[in-house]
């Protein structure tokens, strides 16, 4: 473990969209952050999926340094956050709020893989930061905020909350995207 | 500078009940997603954003205040959150502009 007490900024902050996808076939659902001018919104086929676009809302993407010791954590691989608003008695994130009182806020770190079929969801090391980023300016007294990883959600239809992005504002870019030249494939 | 002082001298119209706290900063943005990444604890949100995911946002990095300018009014559903989050929510007729110098001139960045 490390000796540094961190004291995290915000760095390597990016705008673009998280755009959600689902397989018609198995119906997986996957989402993905692109830094593109507007959002893709092409179908595709990928191995046994074939994606095609739900949606997009704009986002940002961040990393967090420590500015005593320089370390870095990347958070490649969260899409959004979410502030739980889940009640369902047999939902883990649900438990937790409800274990925290009305002072806990739990927000729900986002990764791409929205059924963990790839067994994969934001990394341990970037849901500790993630904490201490949002904490480190709390007075102790006044309110804690929690960040759990998607997978501790009861489901990805099933867990409620409210996602922290920008939906609706890329309705603007619907013409447009329809006219943009194809690419191949939305994921990076 | 008082969140009440604050609220006498730009004209503001009080949304909920709020402790009347001192607050410094401002940021203005209607992007909830960069909310996150340009707004001070305890500080000012300026806004023409009234979704409940502004509040999700706002909350998030412990906003004191929001100003939603241009009259816009949030829905009973906002004013709970913002309530259960302890955010003081008020309303300008001011565009985003004009009530950002205001602030310029009492002096808050």
């Amino acid at each position: 473990m490390s000796p540094c007490a961190h004291r995290w900024v915000m760095t390597n902050v990016r705008h673009g969209y998280l755009v959600v996808e689902g397989c018609f076939q198995c119906g997986a659902r996957s989402s993905y952050f692109s830094a593109e001018a507007v959002a893709p919104v092409e179908e595709y086929q990928e191995g046994k999926h074939f994606w095609i676009h739900l949606g997009s809302s704009q986002a940002v993407k961040f990393d967090l340094t420590c500015r005593e010791c320089g370390k870095t954590v990347s958070l490649d691989d969260m899409t959004a956050l979410m502030l739980s608003t889940c009640t369902n008695p047999s939902c883990a994130v649900a438990d937790l709020a409800r274990q925290g009182g009305p002072s806990t806020w739990v927000y729900v770190a986002l990764c791409g893989d929205s059924s963990h079929a790839t067994g994969r969801c934001v990394s341990p090391e970037g849901i500790r930061a993630l904490n201490e980023y949002f904490n480190q300016n709390l007075k102790p007294s006044s309110k804690s905020i929690v960040v759990v990883p998607c997978e501790l959600c009861c489901g990805i239809d099933k867990c409620q909350g409210i996602i922290i992005a920008d939906t609706g504002l890329t309705d603007f870019y619907a013409g447009e995207a329809a006219k943009a030249p194809h690419r191949p494939g939305g994921k990076k | 500078m008082k969140i009440s002082e604050l609220a006498a001298k730009t004209g503001l119209t009080s949304v909920n009940a709020f402790t009347d706290k001192e607050v410094d900063g401002v940021y203005i943005s209607d992007m909830v997603s960069d909310i996150i990444t340009g707004a001070k604890p305890n500080g000012i949100l300026v806004t023409l954003q009234t979704h409940k995911s502004l509040i999700a946002a706002a909350n998030l990095v412990d906003v004191a205040v929001i100003v939603i300018v241009k009259g816009k009014a949030p829905a009973e559903d906002v004013v709970a959150l913002a309530n259960k989050a302890g955010i003081a929510l008020f309303v300008s007729s001011d565009d985003a502009w004009t009530y950002a110098r205001k602030l310029s001139d009492l002096g808050l960045k």
